[in-house]
């Protein structure tokens, strides 16, 4: 037996203090981390989606790449491929929707043989120039939406879609 | 565009631009051999059809499945369909179909015959290349009746 011998009040206050430590901890960390919660969250990237195709390789006709992505819809996922036209402009790489702004059919690069420096639309004959500009007198109304680009590790990312910046 | 309201509120304001109807025949076969091919073709047929009607969203307007059996009078059926699109406006129907009745017996409703591709093994990916071959062929199909009369 040693000789400072702990007397019951000393005793009950050393349990009370770590119980009421504990219950103070208990009720504290969540609140700290509800407050810090904006600090911890991923940075997400923008929202860019690799593509397979090697930046090295785009070339200044336009081509097709395939991208796909998960879209969630509440609890359900599901795989959503979608396209792009994508063609270099000088040292800059473009990638434009391959969405008509007339109704909405997806467009082809030199999808007429008499047109073949355009892209066509096959459902009403409307077509847009090399850089989605529409051309006057077919149906559609606006130039072709454009995708926000980068390049990581000489593969292509495609973002978001914007309205067209080079008309 | 798809047999929803929103869609047909476009239809309806567009009608000089959206003249056509895509009806998918379906045919559901319930003998149990004959079960899960069913299931496979009518898996492939939608899927198409709903690669054609993202290709051509702006003219088209893509069906409900119109799914029979076998002792279902299909060419009545079809006359049927025919008629009542017809009288919907729309100018251009095209049927397709995985039924092989309709690429042996004549009919002049013109279905689009296709032999059904079992997708249910194929990753994305390669449903992506065989749904794009498939639709390759289908595209001129439909350029050239559009062509026809316009």
């Amino acid at each position: 037996m040693s000789n400072n011998r702990v007397s019951r009040r000393q005793f009950l206050n050393y349990t009370l203090m770590g119980v009421g430590g504990f219950m103070a901890a208990g009720m504290m960390m969540p609140m700290v981390r509800f407050a810090v919660d904006p600090v911890l969250q991923k940075a997400g990237g923008g929202d860019f989606i690799p593509t397979a195709k090697k930046v090295a390789d785009i070339t200044n006709v336009p081509e097709r790449v395939d991208f796909s992505f998960e879209q969630v819809d509440a609890w359900y996922t599901s795989e959503v491929t979608s396209t792009a036209w994508v063609y270099k402009e000088g040292n800059s790489i473009i990638a434009l929707s391959p969405v008509c702004k007339h109704l909405g059919c997806t467009v082809n690069w030199a999808g007429s043989p008499d047109h073949p420096e355009q892209f066509f639309c096959p459902c009403h004959a409307g077509r847009y120039e090399k850089n989605g500009k529409n051309i006057k007198g077919t149906p559609p109304l606006g130039p072709l939406d454009e995708f926000e680009v980068k390049e990581q590790d000489g593969l292509l990312y495609i973002g978001k879609t914007r309205p067209n910046t080079l008309v | 565009m798809y047999w929803n309201s929103k869609d047909i509120s476009v239809f309806l304001e567009q009608k000089e631009f959206v003249d056509t109807a895509v009806i998918p025949l379906l045919l559901i076969d319930g003998q149990a051999s004959q079960l899960k091919q069913s299931a496979s073709s009518a898996e492939f047929l939608m899927a198409l059809t709903a690669f054609i009607e993202k290709q051509f969203k702006g003219r088209i307007v893509l069906m409900p499945p119109v799914s029979y059996t076998k002792q279902a009078n299909r060419q009545l059926l079809g006359n049927e369909w025919k008629d009542l699109l017809k009288e919907a406006g729309f100018k251009h129907l095209f049927f397709v179909s995985c039924d092989m009745y309709w690429a042996t017996e004549a009919n002049d409703l013109n279905v689009i015959f296709t032999p059904s591709i079992p997708l249910e093994h194929m990753d994305q990916k390669l449903r992506q290349t065989v749904l794009d071959d498939q639709l390759r062929q289908i595209i001129p199909v439909f350029a050239k009746r559009w062509s026809e009369t316009t």
